[in-house]
């Protein structure tokens, strides 16, 4: 339904010249959850304030059902915000602030009155109507920025970082609450945020953005398992990160012992592997034995996290579950072995450092 | 890369900016600049022989500020008239400034260390006379000094003396008048600034080992001193171009640079003359905003 | 021996020299209220309390002219000022900057720069030739001359205001399908209101203060209150200029404790 072409967006003029997008391209499908996630200044806001309109693009389209809406002024586009800040109307009431867009579009007053109780109700917001919205808690003025972006009725609901402002509990039940808003709604959302977590436990689909670029699209699960870079595998979850290489159909990490056999082509690559698959010990199944030792062993609640060195100095964390076995078996400074699972193994582009 | 699309917009927007701000710009351009480009025209002229100009070039009327010419021999001496109007505003502001700052920089520290529910009630006390029209709080004045007033008729009552002494239409009644109608100029922003200061920094200055009168000196004033130099000014240019307060305690017979100014505009007087007096006069007040403005940029730098 | 006080907010002297500046403000005002109350006929006599100067001022055709003129100059300069200086503000703010930015402040911010009777002869000279050549004498010329020095009072404020205010409001208005007039009349405007108010009555009271501008530009019989309460000051002290001055203080008592009530609902 939205359709992005090389979307590009540059600031100032000359010399100063800074390009916050770089010929940005991709899908999204009607009634999805589409989350673009990347730490600040990665040009996510950047990208969500161009489909909104509040900045024109430098070059390329904005389709939507059909139509190049990227010229279009921000109030002839069907997509509202719910902005960072939420943005309330100070001097309006709950209801009034609910009922904005429908008085701009010069709605009769009745369908105004209808519309609003019924996003209010949705947003479980009624016996505050007559509130200023100054007057509100945070989590509370977080459900009226709802209520008043999908009152029009919009095609798409743009999200920039809308739970941000709240604590952690709040945030937490924020979550639950606009994932049941998008089913309920059926609504296309797009979501904007820093938070891994946040965009892995709501989204249909993420993208992964850095220096305005999309570096990945897919399913939290596809991003977790299979990264598609070393950007993404680091800003997603914890991950270790070994330099290995490929010659005639082997991986060969220096410290290990016997290569593995994979199908990648020749070359050096990087080596990735989450802390959680690091093995202690000899384990069944095909991988790479490494030895090592224990540097720390550092207590997480639910898990122990054991530093590892190898022998060329090359760090390594395992994630040990503390339910498991009574925790690590291993004590600081033990000379091991470790195993890395060939099933969890994943070869990466080698980057320049 | 500004596009073309991205230019055009940038020109409608400052054509739109402009055409808003053109009334005021007209208004001020028009009841403003343009009289005071008159002013620097007649300035230049040469004086009628019944008041206004003749479309003479000369430069007598910026020499006479000064200077002048003996009728009979031609000899150029400084003019003792001028010098002393010049001296005496200048001097006379100066006082103003000091005498406000005395009285004014405590007053709004004790405003400003008020618990914050007394605050709203000592600065409602200090807005009545700012807001009271400046001749109504001239006649006030006037009223204790004059020869009838309160203050001589005290001391006679009390038998200090016999005869009123009189203190109207002199130095010191101008004085007296300038600095009660502009200290509340100097405490509203004075308090502004220390209202503003957090008083934990002078906490931490004591923990530090700081006296009082060091931390005064190290840690308040370096903060407040930027209200305290904007209501100096605020003081200084007001009473520098003073007219009214000096025409009626003064009563024309003591003079300040306004109202020297105003004799050369009757009939019959030197008009050129009074266009660059008020040049000269927005000169010396300029100076002194100038070098606020200068200050002021330095300690936002600075800070 | 009494423990000194380590609290750098009680500074030895600073109570007294507050006190005696209150008492130094208000001493000549109280007196110059009760001098509008003598009932006797000479200023210098007191025959006890009594209201007929205020009953005597209120029966003067030239005190009522001139209170007359004056509102009515000051709220339709007051009016012209807050207007244009709103527009102005609103060219001046929330951008990043434009060519003639600078230009315009330094326009508007003029009038400050310039001692009164400095601007009041330059319109003089002006503004008496212009009289000449128009035949007309009518308020304008004084309506107009206020506005201009008014202007800058009622932009400090607007202007300040929005530069204080959230930007992403009106982008928010511009997302809900407002138009820009729409923004500006249910956004922008609502929350721009109580700097605007603010600024017309301070435009209002630097109007209303005036005295050089409107001496030296009045046509015959445009007195406005200070002009007339000069030219009476001229004659003789009478118990009546002290009504007269009473009722003016009056006014600005009655502005601030006002504009007081104003801003305490707002907080």
């Amino acid at each position: 339904m939205l359709d992005i072409r090389d979307l590009t967006k540059s600031f100032g003029k000359g010399d100063s010249t800074v390009t916050a997008l770089h010929e940005v391209s991709f899908t999204i499908a009607e009634g999805e959850f589409f989350t673009l996630l990347g730490p600040s200044g990665c040009g996510k806001t950047t990208l969500l304030r161009l489909i909104a309109g509040f900045e024109p693009p430098s070059g390329g389209a904005l389709v939507l059902d059909g139509q190049d809406i990227a010229q279009m002024p921000p109030n002839r586009r069907p997509v509202n915000t719910v902005f960072q800040n939420y943005a309330l109307f100070p001097h309006m009431t709950v209801a009034q602030n609910v009922g904005f867009a429908l008085g701009a579009q010069g709605r009769p007053k009745d369908e105004i009155a209808r519309t609003v109780a019924r996003m209010l109700d949705l947003v479980q917001l009624g016996h505050l109507a007559h509130r200023k919205s100054g007057e509100l808690s945070g989590g509370q003025q977080q459900r009226v920025a709802l209520a008043r972006a999908l009152a029009p009725k919009p095609r798409i609901l743009l999200l920039d970082e809308p739970l941000s402002a709240l604590d952690m509990k709040l945030r937490k039940e924020m979550q639950v609450e606009l994932k049941r808003l998008q089913q309920e709604t059926g609504l296309t959302f797009i979501f904007v945020t820093h938070d891994q977590e946040e965009a892995l436990t709501m989204s249909d689909r993420i993208a992964v953005m850095s220096g305005g670029r999309i570096q990945q699209i897919a399913t939290p699960r596809e991003l977790y398992d299979q990264p598609a870079n070393r950007f993404v595998a680091g800003f997603i979850g914890e991950s270790n990160f070994l330099d290995a290489s490929c010659a005639h159909g082997k991986l060969v990490l220096p410290q290990a012992g016997a290569p593995l056999p994979v199908t990648h082509p020749d070359g050096p690559v990087t080596l990735m592997v989450r802390p959680e698959h690091v093995f202690l010990g000899p384990a069944p199944g095909a991988g790479l034995s490494v030895p090592a030792r224990v540097e720390r062993l550092v207590y997480f609640g639910t898990d122990t996290h054991v530093h590892l060195m190898l022998a060329d100095g090359a760090g390594l964390v395992a994630r040990v579950q503390n339910a498991l076995r009574g925790g690590a078996p291993c004590a600081e400074g033990d000379a091991i072995s470790i195993t890395l699972p060939a099933d969890a193994l994943r070869l990466l582009p080698k980057e320049a450092a | 890369m500004a596009t073309d699309v991205e230019t055009l917009a940038i020109r409608a927007d400052t054509r739109r900016r402009w055409a808003l701000a053109l009334p005021a710009v007209t208004i001020i351009g028009l009841f403003s600049i343009l009289p005071l480009g008159v002013v620097v025209v007649y300035s230049f002229l040469t004086p009628g022989d019944y008041g206004n100009v003749k479309w003479v070039f000369s430069l007598d009327g910026w020499f006479q500020v000064l200077f002048e010419r003996d009728i009979f021999d031609d000899t150029v001496s400084l003019s003792d008239a001028h010098l002393t109007i010049l001296g005496r505003s200048v001097a006379l502001s100066l006082a103003t400034t000091l005498i406000t700052l005395i009285l004014g920089v405590p007053t709004a520290w004790f405003i400003a260390t008020r618990p914050a529910g007394q605050r709203a009630f000592w600065l409602f006390l200090i807005t009545i006379p700012f807001w009271t029209n400046l001749l109504v709080r001239t006649i006030a004045v006037q009223e204790m000094i004059r020869n009838e007033g309160i203050f001589n008729r005290l001391f006679q009552w009390l038998g200090l003396i016999d005869d009123p002494i009189p203190m109207m239409f002199t130095n010191f009644a101008i004085l007296l008048g300038m600095a009660y109608v502009f200290l509340p100029l100097m405490v509203l922003p004075v308090y502004a600034a220390i209202e503003r200061f957090d008083f934990r920094l002078a906490e931490a200055g004591y923990d530090l080992y700081a006296s009082r009168v060091y931390c005064l000196r190290k840690v308040v004033l370096p903060q407040v001193k930027a209200g305290i130099i904007a209501g100096s000014i605020l003081v200084f240019v007001p009473s520098l171009g003073a007219y009214v307060t000096p025409r009626i305690m003064g009563g024309g017979k003591t003079m300040m640079l306004g109202n020297l100014i105003e004799t050369q505009f009757g009939q019959g007087r030197n008009w050129p003359l009074g266009a660059a007096l008020s040049l000269a006069l927005t000169a010396l007040v300029l100076v002194a905003l100038v070098w606020y403005t200068r200050l002021t940029t330095k300690e936002r730098r600075n800070g | 021996m009494a423990r000194r006080s380590f609290d750098i907010r009680r500074l030895p002297g600073a109570a007294t020299l507050a006190i005696t500046c209150f008492v130094i403000l208000y001493i000549p005002l109280v007196i110059l209220v009760v001098n509008s109350l003598n009932a006797g006929k000479a200023i210098n006599v007191w025959e006890g309390i009594s209201l007929r100067w205020y009953a005597t001022a209120l029966q003067n055709e030239g005190f009522l002219n001139a209170a007359s003129t004056s509102l009515i100059l000051a709220a339709t300069a007051a009016l012209v000022a807050t207007v244009t200086a709103t527009m102005a503000a609103l060219a001046t703010t929330r951008s990043k900057g434009f060519r003639g930015e600078g230009t315009i402040n330094l326009v508007l911010n003029q009038p400050l720069m310039v001692p009164e009777i400095v601007l009041a002869i330059a319109l003089l000279i002006i503004l008496a030739q212009v009289k000449q050549v128009t035949g007309y004498t009518g308020l304008w010329y004084l309506i107009i001359a206020h506005s201009a020095f008014c202007i800058p009072f009622a932009y400090m404020p607007v202007r300040a205001r929005l530069q204080g205010m959230d930007l992403t409001l009106e982008t928010a208005a511009s997302d809900l399908y407002a138009s820009r007039f729409y923004t500006f009349r249910k956004v922008t405007l609502p929350l721009l209101a109580p700097a605007v108010l603010a600024g017309f009555m301070l435009a209002f009271v630097v109007s209303l203060d005036d005295v050089v501008i409107s001496e030296f530009l009045k046509s015959p019989g445009q007195d406005t209150l200070p002009t007339y309460l000069l030219g009476q000051l001229r004659r003789n002290l009478t118990s009546e200029i002290y009504a007269i001055s009473s009722l003016l203080l009056l006014i600005s008592v009655l502005i601030v404790a006002g504009s007081w009530l104003l801003t305490r609902k707002k907080t």
